[in-house]
């Protein structure tokens, strides 16, 4: 094997298909959630222990640059789940042909605005 | 099937049961949230440490260290080649893991011994 093959990969051009871009989305929120999981123990923590520091919980999640974060996780758990519960689906043998994959892919952001959207009015309600 | 077969199918068999789990405890979750009177500190605590609660809670955390830890585990296989590093990321992640679930049964058990 040579090593001069002609090596094309700019990270622009490539136009992921919509399966792909959930499938990225899904490694990312994964990871993000990853990076979530020991400040969340920390608020679970805080949250417990006294009424003071359950305040001070509601007080730390009311802040604007929180709120955002708050965002991000949200968005990070509903893809996540959605994409998930589809790759389950997936490995059930359920959606795996290319027209239904796609329309599974679409379901999954469909899914996820929803329930976001739903989630967001739910607890600001 | 061969041992060497079930090595690679072991945390692929545990990444969809946990995964099962984890949604099965969000919908529920969620469903708790929703339904529940108030979100106060007492309120909150009384979920939290009820048997039931505090016992799909604990099911949960364990299942997410897993989830997580196979999920963190392959992406650093994609992206991370050298062994060295890896072997050191994972020391990382297995601290961060560890410490995250160690820290939450604490607080899970602080109803029973208290």
């Amino acid at each position: 094997m040579t090593d001069n093959r002609p090596v094309y990969l700019n990270l622009i051009k490539i136009r992921l298909p919509l399966a792909g871009i959930v499938s990225f989305a899904h490694r990312i929120s994964g990871v993000l959630l990853f990076l979530f999981l020991p400040f969340s123990v920390y608020l679970l923590d805080l949250s417990v222990q006294s009424a003071e520091s359950f305040a001070s919980v509601e007080q730390l999640l009311n802040q604007p640059l929180m709120l955002a974060v708050q965002i991000l996780v949200l968005w990070s758990i509903t893809h996540h789940f959605f994409a998930g519960i589809r790759f389950l689906l997936i490995d059930a043998e359920i959606g795996v042909e290319k027209s239904q994959a796609r329309f599974g892919a679409w379901l999954v952001f469909i899914a996820e605005a929803i329930a976001m959207l739903l989630i967001i009015i739910g607890v600001c309600s | 099937m061969s041992l060497y077969v079930l090595e690679g199918l072991r945390p692929w068999v545990i990444q969809r049961v946990s995964a099962v789990y984890i949604v099965l405890f969000i919908i529920f979750a969620t469903y708790s949230y929703f339904t529940a009177d108030t979100i106060a500190y007492e309120a909150w605590k009384g979920w939290l440490y009820n048997p039931f609660n505090t016992t799909v809670t604990g099911i949960f955390v364990i299942a997410v260290l897993f989830h997580a830890w196979i999920g963190m585990r392959d992406v650093v296989l994609d992206y991370v080649h050298n062994i060295m590093l890896r072997i050191f990321i994972f020391g990382v992640f297995v601290g961060v893991l560890i410490g995250s679930g160690l820290w939450v049964f604490r607080i899970l058990l602080l109803s029973v011994v208290a």
